[in-house]
């Protein structure tokens, strides 16, 4: 087994003239759950997207779970079959109903037979307590509770890694808490999470390290009481102050 | 302060209220409705006179044709097989019927959702015309061959509407696939390819297939005269059903594939299950619009010597025996494309509010 579950090295990353990523250096163990927060453009989501090759890098290196992630189609599968994402969008098929979502994916990508993977959906759904909600179409479901199947839909998939890219930012605020209880359910296991969110509280619950990000750069990282109570760095201290209040 | 509630204003239903609100509103409104109720009245009584009341229906009775007010249906007795199956050999109608049925049969059970698998449809597409081929064409089993020269009438027309479709739908997909390539080459040819194909005049693109490939192909390639004319138009038709399908996976959020990459789903996958639902989903009005033009188009056959339905139509109308009746077969061909293209937007309202076309 890898070393660490995740591993950035000096990774950089440009749209255009855009410094999207500057030399990013970091290590994710197995079984932590990392935060990244910072304001927005700051390139929080382009580090989660370089982790399963939705977004490719200009230069650096990148392993996940021992496989490098580059231009190399094999290791990038081998990557997608261990690393779940949740989007902040969903991103559930519209025209499948909420098991079949969580079915398809499951036959297609590591071929398991219906019978079992239906049982392994349904299993997942209600994990998440939306079983009742199985044979619904997304457009049929709150907001809340399509975040919750996207998150099953991920799991059932067997994932060792979760990847979180502002899940609760589309939320209505009455329904982010009922996403976030079982986030934090999951972070509880030993499942490696990094997870992009603006929910300081949440943050402050389950992380075991907190990093921020400012223009492309990571400007502080550390344990989350002292990212939240004695931040270093001033760049940090004003972010802090600007999203308590 | 509290406002003062008013009452919940009267419901006004019933019938008169009804009429009163809809046409004698005001009274220009009742002028209006009353000049347009005089006018259906006539319509219909005329049409009524003509087309039922005086008609002559058997063709025992044709003297009478002509002479009196009525329709002069005895025609269509005496003519429909025609009509319905052109120059085909007469014993060997039955033939030309079975095949017709097996073609409309594969036709409906491709509009079944069951059927829509990537085995199944191709399956059925292949048992369907391959049905019809031999039974039109016969040559064994006792059946005397019959020449693709010799098909006509109603079951040429639905041949050739249903091949070019079937044809061109897959092509048009592909089409639209490459159009979208990241490779510059593959998207820039397909383009020009598209592009030459929507600027030729649907006659031009028949003819080049009838009369100019002959010339330049080798003879073991040509193959049969229908089967170069229903190729070039499912060329026609793949390259504006490409542009359809191509604007319907533009309006696919990016989202849904980034989550079918991180799903792992196979590229196959990705197109068959996520990409292609919703693009036909969302493009399913214009889908069927294409499917009602081609099917109107498939009279310009007759230009190049087949005999579909509209050239069987005007055969009969072209001998002086029934030269007077040309009203009652148009009408009647009229009839045998209304049933057809009505047929065809029925589907598409039910596809649509299957598919719950417009929702997320």
């Amino acid at each position: 087994m890898a070393e660490h579950a995740i591993s950035f090295e000096k990774l950089n990353k440009y749209y255009g003239d855009h410094h999207a990523l500057r030399d990013v250096t970091l290590d994710v163990d197995h079984g932590e759950t990392l935060v990244i927060c910072g304001p927005s453009g700051s390139g929080k989501s382009t580090l989660i997207r370089c982790v399963n090759g939705l977004e490719a890098y200009a230069d650096g290196a990148l392993s996940v779970l021992g496989h490098s992630v580059g231009d190399d189609e094999r290791e990038l599968e081998a990557v997608r079959k261990r690393v779940g994402m949740v989007f902040q969008s969903f991103n559930l098929f519209p025209h499948l109903t909420v098991l079949e979502n969580c079915v398809l994916p499951q036959v297609r990508g590591i071929k398991r037979s219906r019978t079992e993977a239906t049982q392994i959906a349904m299993g997942q759904l209600g994990r998440v307590r939306v079983a009742e909600h199985a044979h619904k179409f997304p457009d049929q479901i709150s907001g809340g509770q399509k975040q919750r199947v996207a998150l099953a839909r991920s799991l059932s998939l067997d994932p060792d890694i979760m990847l979180f890219d502002e899940p609760t930012s589309a939320l209505d605020p009455e329904m982010i808490s009922e996403v976030l209880d079982v986030m934090q359910e999951l972070t509880r296991g030993n499942m490696t999470i990094i997870c992009v969110t603006h929910e300081m509280g949440f943050a402050r619950a389950v992380a075991d390290k907190v990093i921020l990000m400012v223009d492309g750069a990571i400007v502080e990282q550390g344990d989350p009481e002292q990212m939240f109570t004695v931040p270093k760095h001033p760049i940090t201290q004003d972010f802090m102050k600007a999203v308590a209040s | 302060m509290v406002a003062e509630t008013l009452p919940p204003p009267i419901a006004q239903s019933g019938i008169g209220h009804w009429f009163k609100k809809h046409f004698f509103s005001t009274w220009l409104d009742g002028v209006l409705s009353l000049i347009f109720l005089a006018l259906i009245i006539w319509v219909v009584s005329a049409v009524w006179t003509w087309g039922l009341r005086h008609a002559i229906w058997t063709v025992e009775n044709r003297e009478a044709c002509g002479h009196g007010s009525g329709a002069c249906w005895a025609v269509i007795q005496d003519r429909h097989r025609l009509i319905l199956f052109g120059l085909y050999p007469y014993e060997e109608h039955w033939r030309s019927t079975l095949a017709c049925l097996a073609v409309i049969a594969t036709m409906v059970l491709s509009c079944v959702p069951l059927f829509w698998t990537v085995w199944r449809l191709p399956i059925l597409w292949l048992v369907g015309f391959g049905t019809f081929v031999l039974l039109m064409r016969g040559g064994f089993a006792g059946m005397p061959l019959v020449t693709t020269e010799q098909w006509g009438g109603l079951s040429l027309t639905i041949f050739i509407f249903s091949a070019v479709f079937v044809l061109g739908t897959p092509l048009a997909v592909i089409l639209a696939f490459a159009r979208r390539s990241s490779l510059p080459v593959i998207a820039k040819t397909t383009g020009l390819f598209i592009d030459i194909f929507r600027s030729l005049p649907l006659l031009t693109i028949l003819f080049a297939a009838a009369v100019v490939v002959p010339l330049v192909l080798p003879d073991w390639l040509q193959g049969d005269k229908l089967g170069r004319v229903i190729i070039g138009f499912a060329l026609f038709f793949a390259a504006y059903q490409a542009e359809i399908i191509r604007a319907g996976l533009q309006s696919i959020p990016d989202g849904q594939v980034e989550a079918a990459v991180s799903l792992n789903m196979p590229f196959w996958s990705q197109v068959v299950d996520i990409q292609l639902p919703q693009a036909f989903r969302n493009t399913l009005p214009s889908t069927i619009n294409q499917a009602v033009i081609t099917f109107k188009e498939t009279s310009i056959v007759t230009i190049i010597g087949f005999f579909e339905v509209m050239a069987s139509g005007n055969a009969v109308v072209g001998t002086g025996e029934w030269g007077q009746q040309y009203v009652e077969v148009y009408l009647f061909l009229a009839f045998i494309y209304f049933v057809f293209v009505f047929g065809l937007s029925r589907y598409g309202a039910w596809l649509e509010t299957r598919m719950r076309v417009g929702h997320g």
